[in-house]
This record gives structure tokens, sequence and C-alpha cells, in this order.
């Protein structure tokens, strides 16, 4: 009973944390601009004021409009709850949980794409053909960089990966799992449309992908989609952060280890936006035929890396 | 140019004849309609002249015909020769160059818009100023259009010009655009990514500004100048104020010359920063858009301080301009420029060192050499194409012929040349500034203001920060304007976007779009 009320909290962390990832991101380019950048409280207040705004909705949108907004968020909420915070368990915890995670959130896309179709805009269709041409290439590299880990920990479940590194030396992490977290960092960058991949910030809708697909959105069904957005940014940055720096599952109980672990993962999941912020202030936007490319190098290294685990053996 | 004149007479015998009310600089030719394609031809073809612009006026009431001028200027020396033709009421049809000068297409059809007349085998007769709301049969240039009538809408449509096949689609884009930005009409006809065709749409905001000048006052004139394109104000004032002051026959005094020199280059500084950062922008890498947007604001509020406003509004005069830089203002003046190139110097530095963004200019909307000559290209555009043009140099106005600078032409006429040219201008500015300042000798502001002179005509030209800029200023009996004509270098440059597009992917437009930076406020005025 106490797992399940420890996994549902986990949840709500997540969600509460999210916009506070996006504006960790934001503050730190402001930064570079010499800008002062908005204070903690404006990324809460900014979805505070969409969901409390009225909607403008297409006349020529279909059920799949107003749907899409709840199956994107109940998705990534779900994916939410696949993912292994701190200690304890996940929700939904179980062997093969690793293909659903990874098509919960194309189930997520699948709609989104769908909605920017459905009111038969050009910018939405733009956005939809260039959001799958993309994510069907990180997907295959998403897959198979969690099939290498899993190979290596004979588990398909997330939990199972986790707690199979936590127990091994730091080393040994780093020579079996560095390549596929390369593959790993690139996808978290397309999945959550950051430069160089997508630009965020643009106002410029012929070179958008992420932003494109939800222009015909306004007030609460923005505020999800934008909030879903933010959630599924931090699930990855979650992933990365204990699927490679595995260190806070071991030795103490009870409090001080829940603590303990809250705050390691908070310094992890910082340092690892810092890193995604560091590459959107030193980069320029890919052009977009270019795109493929890095999501080919992150295939590549997916590939690698479970070459690698199948030729070194489990043995080692 | 008394030469070009003597060779036309002899080709083409006595129909040809020189007008009064010239300048040693500029010549004008009275032409028999007829001779229209054969004179242009053999300017443009056997002699080495450049059709600037043409355009019509109403001079119905001086010369009971129309008049169509056809402005050269001659690319070896500094003259300009101006080519009149009378078009007669009665049969209001002209012939169109388009066909072997397509840089004239715009400009015909928009004579045919505003005057009613007819240019017979122009390639594409659609409207051009006009969207379909207009109804046929009203043209505002003529004289006897009353501007204060309510013109009724009516309902018609606009055939864009279509491209069919499997997987084309069209995207049209605006006239309302996202971000703070004048509209417009992008029309592309592509497959997949790659654009196949882009038709511009403008004249959205077109005013009507050069009716609006005639009859007004030279200093009412100037003011309205000042209003055409925000961000080139002191060019087109400037210009303006040329011409006005050859109508006059206004010496303007060799200091206020200097100052001159130094406000256009100011303009063309904060201009091309505000260029390049867009350009950095909208490739994504917001640090060098930010950094030379700062460089921007410096520069404008140096403005500030020496002019009192920050786009240089009202500094000049007719005669002359209205600010001084004094001794103190000097000093802080040249240590700040100083302090700009510095940090200009550096930021560049980084920007070539971002691959990235190295990546997405090279090669990225290039236009070909013979595509910026055959449609005029002009100004920055026109030099990343390896078009060697500068007025400043070519044409020399103000105090540029006792200051050397150097005119930066690259050839690859892609997004990178146009970024590195308008670098390496920002470089020469600097100098110019810098020279002109300590050059600029002692002496009054402004020349003694004298009416203008009745039946004349004058050009007035400035190489603006986007390239060159016209006005041309015709007065009546009175000595009251009667035609001012404003051929502004967004109007010609507009089209070639249309060019250095194809090939490219939709994604691309913006940063193409940007790195010429056109005003949509000076093209459709």
């Amino acid at each position: 009973m106490i797992s399940i009320f420890f996994a549902c909290a986990k949840v709500l962390f997540l969600m509460a944390l999210a916009p506070l990832l996006s504006w960790f991101i934001k503050k730190m380019k402001a930064i570079s601009q010499n800008r002062v950048g908005p204070s903690p409280v404006q990324v809460y207040t900014d979805l505070w004021k969409l969901f409390h705004k009225d909607m403008v909705i297409s006349e020529a949108a279909s059920w799949i409009f107003h749907a899409m907004p709840f199956v994107l968020f109940a998705s990534v909420l779900s994916a939410a709850s696949l993912t292994p915070v701190s200690g304890a368990v996940s929700l939904f915890g179980f062997t093969g949980d690793v293909i659903v995670f990874v098509y919960l959130l194309a189930l997520g896309r699948f709609f989104l794409t769908l909605a920017a179709l459905d009111t038969g805009t050009t910018f939405g269709g733009m956005g939809s053909s260039r959001e799958m041409t993309l994510s069907s290439l990180a997907e295959p590299a998403l897959l198979l960089s969690f099939f290498s880990l899993s190979f290596r920990t004979q588990s398909l479940s997330l939990d199972g990966i986790v707690s199979y590194f936590s127990w091994q030396s730091p080393i040994q992490i780093l020579f079996f799992t560095s390549l596929a977290f390369g593959a790993l960092l690139i996808v978290t960058i397309a999945e959550s449309g950051r430069i160089p991949m997508d630009n965020p910030a643009t106002h410029l809708e012929l070179t958008m992908i992420h932003e494109a697909m939800i222009l015909e959105y306004s007030g609460r069904y923005l505020a999800l989609i934008e909030w879903s957005h933010q959630i599924k940014q931090i699930i990855f940055l979650t992933l990365l952060a204990n699927l490679f720096f595995p260190w806070n599952f071991s030795g103490m109980s009870g409090f001080a280890a829940f603590g303990v672990g809250i705050g390691l993962y908070l310094l992890k999941i910082f340092f690892l936006a810092f890193v995604i912020g560091w590459i959107e202030i030193h980069s320029a936007k890919l052009r977009l035929f270019r795109a493929p490319d890095l999501l080919a190098v992150a295939f590549v290294l997916a590939v690698l890396s479970l070459l690698g685990q199948l030729i070194i053996g489990r043995g080692v | 140019m008394k030469m070009v004149c003597e060779a036309l007479k002899e080709k083409f015998g006595n129909t040809i004849r020189e007008l009064e009310g010239g300048t040693e600089k500029q010549c004008h030719v009275l032409i028999p309609r007829d001779a229209i394609l054969k004179t242009v031809g053999f300017l443009t073809g056997l002699l080495p002249m450049r059709l600037v612009f043409l355009f019509a006026s109403d001079t119905r009431k001086e010369n009971k015909a129309f008049t169509l001028s056809y402005v050269f200027s001659h690319t070896q020396q500094d003259s300009f020769i101006i080519l009149e033709a009378r078009i007669p009421e009665n049969d209001p049809v002209f012939p169109s160059v388009t066909p072997f000068l397509p840089q004239a297409n715009w400009q015909e059809r928009e004579i045919q818009d505003l005057f009613g007349l007819v240019a017979g085998n122009l390639p594409d007769p659609r409207s051009l100023v006009f969207h379909e709301d207009w109804p046929r049969g009203h043209f505002p240039f003529k004289k006897d259009f009353q501007s204060q009538q309510k013109i009724p809408r009516v309902s018609g449509q606009y055939i864009f010009e279509r491209v069919e096949g499997e997987g084309i689609f069209e995207i049209p884009v605006g006239p309302v655009h996202a971000g703070i930005i004048e509209p417009g009409h992008f029309r592309f006809s592509s497959a997949g990514e790659s654009i196949v065709k882009l038709e511009i749409r403008h004249f959205y905001t077109h005013k009507g500004t050069e009716k609006a000048g005639e009859g007004k006052s030279p200093s009412h004139l100037l003011c309205l100048a000042e209003r055409i394109s925000g961000d080139n104000s002191f060019s087109h004032a400037a210009a303006c104020a040329q011409a006005l002051e050859t109508l006059a026959d206004i010496q303007v005094p060799e200091r206020a010359q200097f100052l001159r020199v130094i406000f256009l280059e100011l303009e063309r500084l904060h201009n091309h920063m505000s260029d390049i950062a867009g350009i950095s922008l909208d490739a994504a890498f917001s640090f060098g858009a930010s950094q030379l947007m700062r460089l921007k604001e410096s520069l404008l509020r140096i403005n500030e301080r020496l002019a009192g406003t920050r786009l240089l509004r009202n500094v000049i005069a007719l005669g002359g301009v209205r600010k001084d830089i004094s001794g103190v203002q000097k000093q802080r003046f040249l240590e700040e420029i100083q302090k700009i190139k510095t940090d200009f110097d550096s930021i560049i530095q980084i920007l070539w060192q971002v691959d990235s963004l190295v990546d997405r200019i090279e090669g990225t909307g290039q236009v070909k050499k013979e595509v910026a000559e055959t449609l005029g290209g002009v100004g920055p555009v026109a030099r990343a194409s390896g078009v060697d043009q500068d007025l400043r140099r070519d044409h020399p106005y103000a105090a540029y012929k006792e200051l050397f600078f150097m005119v930066p032409v690259f050839k690859e006429g892609d997004v990178e040349s146009r970024m590195k040219v308008k670098i390496q201008e920002v470089y020469e500015s600097f100098k110019l500034i810098y020279d002109a300042l300590h050059t600029m000798p002692e002496g009054p502001l402004c020349s003694e203001a004298r009416p203008i002179l009745p039946l004349k005509s004058a050009l007035g030209y400035v190489e603006s920060p986007r390239g060159e800029c016209f006005h041309w200023i015709a007065t009546d009996r009175e000595g009251k304007i009667t035609r001012w004509k404003i051929h502004s270098p967004s109007f010609v440059n507009w089209p070639l976007i249309q060019y250095a597009v194809l090939e490219n992917i939709v994604p691309d437009f913006p940063l193409i779009n940007k790195s010429f930076n056109l005003s949509y406020a000076g093209n459709d005025r």
C-alpha cells in the first residue's frame, strides 16, 4: 500500500518539477544573452494562466482535436509512472516495460500529429510530416539503446536495469553504457524539441516542428500539451540520470536514504539540463535535412552498444 | 554624357532631342514613343549603360500627354541619362521592355495600375499594386483622380501561378505573420520540403506616398521621405534632399556634406548590425543575435545623443543638416565607436567558430550573378553575387568623393556571402566615420534656403543600407512639386528572393529572407 502511495507521489513529483526544469534551461539561455530571464514562478503562472483562458477552436476540428491533449497527457503520465526516479519502485513496473514505455510515447505522438492534420492548416501538416520523419529515426535508436542495456542486465524493465547497474562499479557502468548514453542523449534532444533539432523559442512557422503542430491550440488544451511536453522532457532526463548515473539506490534506508536519494536525483537532472542548455546555447539549429544525420548517429551508437554487449557477452 | 546624346542622335535621327533643365550629370533626352524599344536596347546593349528604373508621370497639363521616363546610369562615368517619351491620352499604350529587360516587370505593372497606361506585350499583365478588391478603371496617380472619394470595393480573384504535378502542394504564408513585421504574402509551391516556386505578393501597405508628396513644400516632402521606410529614414531623406537641392540650385556646405556621410554610415551600421543579428537568430543561434542587438542599441543611443532621434529623423534639412558634432561630442563618439568595433570584432569571431551556424548559411539561398544582373539587383545582395556596384563610389554624392573606402564584393551569392558583405561594410563604415570626423572642415551647417525652380526635374540618390535609393522630383510652372518618384532598393530586390529560394527547403526560407532583409514599407510606399 505504502509503495503504491510512493509511486503515485513520484509521478506527482515529476509533474510538479517538470516546469522548473524548463525554467532552468530558459534561465541559462537568458543569462547567455545578457538578459535577466524569468523567475521560477513564471513557468507555473504561465501554465496557470493558460488553464484559465478561453479556448478558440477551429470550426473544422473533429473529436481528434479535442481528444488529443488528454491522450497525450495520459500517455506521458503513464510513461512517467514507468520511470524509475529514486528508490521506490515504479507504479506500473513489470517485465517488458521498456517496450511499453517507448510505445506509450509513440501513442501520444500519433495523436499529436493526427490532431495537427485535423484542422487542415498548412503549418500543422508540415509539422506532422517533419515530426514523423524525425521520430521514425529516433524511435529505433531509443529502443535499441534500451535493448543493449537490457541484454546486459537480462531485464526488460527499467527498474530492473537501474537496480542492476546500481550495484556495479563506476568503471563497469561507464564501459557498458557510454555508447547507449550518447544515443539516448541525442534522442532526448530530439524528443524534447530542443536546439539543434528544433527551436522551442522561434516564431517562424516555416521552421517549426513541434510548435507547428500545436499552433491551433489555445487555453486549457494548450496548457495540457505544454505541460505534457515538459513532463516528457523531465522523463527523458530522469532516464538519462538514473540509467547511466545510478548510484543512489544502495546503502542507507529510511528517511535519510530518501532525502539523499532525492537530493542526488535533483543534482543529476539539473546537471543534465545544464548539458542540454549548454548545447542549446552553443549551437545553431541544424538544417532540417541534417537532423536525420544526427539521429543516424544516435542509431549507430545504439547498434554499436548492442553489438559490444553481444561480443563481450554476459560473463564479464 | 553629351557623347551619349550625340550617339543617340546619330543612330536614330532628329526625332531625338535633348531637353532643357538637365544638369551636368543628369541629361534629359526626349525620344518618340516608337523608338523606346530601339533606344533602350541600344543603350543597355551597346553602350555601358544600365537601366536603373522607369516610371510614368501625368504631364497632361504641361505636355498634353503622359510622360514615361527611363533612367539609365553610366557604368564608367558619373552620369545619368533620362529618356523621356510622351504617351498620348487617347492611345495610352507603350511598348514593354520587360521581354528583354526582366527587371522592368514590376515597374511596368506598377505603371499600368497607377496611371492606366497599358504596357503592350507585357508577359505578365496582372495587377501588382492593387489587389482584387480594387475596382478597375480607377487610376489614383492621374491628376484628375479625386483622392477624397470613397472607392467601392469589389470582389475578385487573384490567380497565382500554379505548379502542377504529383506531390506538389502550395503553402500560403502571410500576409499576417507571427512576430512584429509588416504584411506580405508568400505562396510556396513545394515538393516535400523543397521549394519549386515562390510567388511574392506585396503592396498591402500601399499608401500613395508619392501622390501625397505632390504640391507639398520641400520641407514637408523631407518629412514624408523620412517616413517611407523606418530604418532607412536618413537615406530616403538624404536622397530626397539632394533632388530638391539640385532643383533649387543650392550648394550644400562642405561640413554638412561630411556630416551627412557620418549619419548615412551610422544608419548603415545599425541596419547591418540588426541584419547580421537576424541571420544568427533565424539560424537559432541566439547568443550572436542578442549580442549584436545590444550593439545596435548602443548605436541607436549614439544616434539619439547626436541627433536627438534614434532613427536619425529631423537631422537633414534643405541645404544641409541641422545637427552638428561638436568637439566634446566627437571625442566621446569616437570612444564609443571604438568600443563597439572591438565588441563587433569578437562577436564576429565567435560567429565564424560556430560550425552549426556556418553550416546553415553556407550555400543557402544562392543568387547567381546572371540572375542578380538580369533582375537589376542592388545593394549588398547584388554585391554578394559578384555585381560590383555602389553608388557611393560610382556616382559619389555628399562627401564620399573625398573619402577612401573599399566596396566588398563576393561571388557565391549565398546567405554566407551576404553576411560577409554586410560584415565588411560595417568595418568600412567604421573607417568612413573615423575619417570623416577627422577630415571634416569647419564651416556653416546649412545654406540659405531658396525656392525650387519651376519646370525642372532632378534625381537624388543614396546608397542606402539596402542598396541604391533614388528620388525623382519634378516641378510644374508655379514651382510646385508635381511628381515625386521613390525608387527604393527593396522594390528591386524582392523579386530576387523568388529565385534565391529555388532548390532550397521550406524551413530555410526565413533565413534566406532575413539575409535579404528587405523593407515592406519601402516596397509598397
